[in-house]
């Protein structure tokens, strides 16, 4: 299988501070996989500087055959590289509509066709977003304004997305529509990274896990296998008490 | 009295446009690219005073600027050919093709002998450009400074383009040309023509660049950098382009204010950074980030500096900054208030 995104022995810091300890991944075309773990491990960070907002300390990422180091984010969304930010990173005072235009800002010279195509793509997967078309960002719910960054992102017909905590703040109907849409995409063969607090959401969503803790993975695998293991069982799936109380009875 | 009423309320609305011009660029450039841009009433210099020189037939100073500009723009790019060069050849023929246009453009209409209206254009195609130049050498390399250090930057760059004009243009006032030259009787008060071109000009630029903003998708691209810079990155829009575009923008505004604003008080090397302090106090009212209420303040402020200089003419300036005073502590409230 050909890899789209590796990185090899990727270190990323925030001056002295190390967030991301030297890690190593790849990303096959059409593989959705997640990294899960708690807040500070540097699951924000590793997105962040794949995206190129933070420059990487050492190591090499490269996608689909070029190296991504000197690249600027705009230069990284124009090779299809497309993130849907923690905090959504909305414009308050532009529509729906606007947003998603927006999204698709790279390809404006395409013609008004396609525009239109890739509209009507966007409001078919989150019907919602076309009732709210014509109204402002900052007037949305917090579960709107998440289909507005996804729809945002999808505009840039993205090679790989990215998800950062899609289900921050949101509750669970509207984290279940949001990742239903993830399954649709993902079983239409896009290829994305998702990082999620929510352990057995992401892990039911994935194929491949990773768990980072403070900036290093400490644990890797098939999903059904993450799913079964007893670290992560124990933080992240809420069977801690168990677990602990196994150990100090060994 | 009311003569004096009305004739002292068309002054201040005269005022208040050529001001209202000044605080559109400031808010334009504060949103996008968080620089307070004490250096913008120098492209009102600018503009005035090429002007002046292309309607006097002379090859104006600011063509050299642009020239020199343009230059240093291609110097700063060198370390791209190594990596890039097909970018960096395209890059650098860009400038120089930019450069002929310029000097071909301004030789056409010396030769040509256009009215003013198209020497205004003339004047703003060679201005406009050094907005987005002195973006690429001042803002550009540093886009994540503090606001403090853009604000002492762009002190510098006020001083530096004043000394340039007092290199080119010397310390003498030029007089320009009016678009229209003499008025109308309204009833009792006699309104200049170039009143009523400042009113037309002002809602054009005004109107243009709402509809820019609101029905182009580089416009949206453009309030989209302002309202979120990181969110726009995320879109792959370049935001050091949009940047450029909004100080060129800016730049363009300025030059209009300093065109029209001429023909009433003569163009001079210093004339630019009293107006644009003028626009500054205006765009204060709006923190820099509200069109509307800038547009309010520019207004009491051209209101205030034509019915001071008719009670108190000494004082005109001192009066006008003074509102500075009581506007800001109007906005601490509100902001304390938003903040509760």
């Amino acid at each position: 299988m050909t890899k789209l995104l590796e990185v090899a022995n990727l270190t990323v810091g925030y001056g002295e501070a190390i967030a991301i300890d030297d890690i190593s991944f790849s990303v096959a075309r059409g593989e959705f996989i997640t990294f899960i773990g708690p807040n500070g491990a540097g699951k924000t960070t590793l997105l962040n500087s794949l995206m190129g907002v933070l420059q990487q300390t050492s190591g090499t990422v490269t996608f689909a055959g070029e190296d991504l180091k000197a690249l600027k984010p705009e230069a990284r969304v124009a090779r299809g590289i497309v993130i849907v930010p923690e905090r959504r990173e909305l414009f308050p005072g532009l529509s729906v509509e606007d947003h998603l235009r927006l999204g698709a800002f790279l390809r404006r010279h395409e013609g008004r066709a396609k525009m239109v195509a890739a509209l009507e793509r966007i409001y078919a997967l989150l019907p919602k977003l076309k009732e709210r078309r014509k109204q402002l960002a900052g007037t949305l719910s917090g579960g709107e304004q998440q289909m507005v960054a996804v729809g945002r992102a999808l505009m840039a017909e993205p090679q790989l997305l990215m998800l950062d905590e899609p289900s921050t703040g949101l509750a669970p109907r509207i984290t279940e529509e949001i990742f239903e849409a993830i399954d649709r995409l993902k079983a239409a063969g896009m290829t994305g990274i998702l990082v999620e607090q929510n352990a057995n959401l992401a892990l039911s969503v994935a194929e491949r896990g990773f768990v980072l803790e403070v900036g290093n993975v400490v644990a890797s695998g098939e999903a059904e296998q993450l799913r079964k293991d007893p670290r992560v069982l124990a933080a992240y799936l809420g069977a801690g008490d168990r677990y602990r109380e196994a150990m100090t009875d060994t | 009295m009311s003569d004096t009423i009305l004739f002292l309320l068309v002054d201040g609305l005269t005022n208040g446009l050529v001001y209202a011009l000044l605080a559109l660029s400031l808010v334009l450039v504060f949103t996008v690219t968080r620089v307070v841009n004490i250096a913008q009433g120098e492209y009102v210099m600018l503009g005035a005073l090429t002007l002046a020189d292309l309607l006097q037939g002379r090859m104006p100073g600011t063509l050299y600027l642009l020239i020199g500009g343009l230059a240093l723009c291609a110097i700063l790019d060198v370390g791209r050919w190594r990596r890039d060069w097909r970018q960096a050849s395209l890059y650098t023929g860009g400038l120089i093709v930019a450069g002929i246009v310029a000097l071909a453009l301004t030789r056409g209409a010396l030769a040509l002998h256009l009215p003013v209206i198209g020497m205004m254009v003339v004047a703003l195609i060679l201005v406009a450009p050094l907005g987005a130049l002195i973006y690429r050498f001042t803002v550009h390399p540093i886009p994540n400074a503090t606001t403090i250090v853009f604000v002492i930057i762009s002190v510098g760059v006020s001083m530096s383009v004043q000394g340039l004009g007092l290199l080119i243009w010397g310390a003498n006032p030029y007089p320009v040309d009016p678009i229209a030259a003499g008025g109308l009787m309204m009833g009792p008060v006699f309104i200049p023509y170039q009143s009523f071109a400042i009113l037309v000009t002002a809602l054009l630029a005004m109107g243009g660049l709402y509809l820019f903003s609101e029905f182009t998708l580089v416009g949206k691209a453009l309030q989209a950098s302002a309202m979120n810079r990181l969110g726009a990155q995320f879109c792959g829009i370049p935001v050091n382009a949009t940047g450029a575009l909004a100080f060129l923008l800016a730049a363009a505004f300025s030059a209009i204010s300093g065109m029209l604003l001429a023909p009433l008080i003569t163009a001079n090397y210093e004339m630019g950074f009293m107006v644009g302090l003028k626009g500054f106090v205006g765009g204060a009212m709006g923190g820099l980030i509200d069109y509307p209420l800038s547009l309010v303040g520019v207004m009491i402020v051209g209101g205030l500096e034509s019915t001071s200089a008719y009670v108190a003419s000494a004082y005109r300036d001192v009066l006008v900054f003074s509102l500075l005073i009581p506007i800001l502590l109007w906005r601490n409230t509100r902001s304390r208030v938003e903040a509760r």
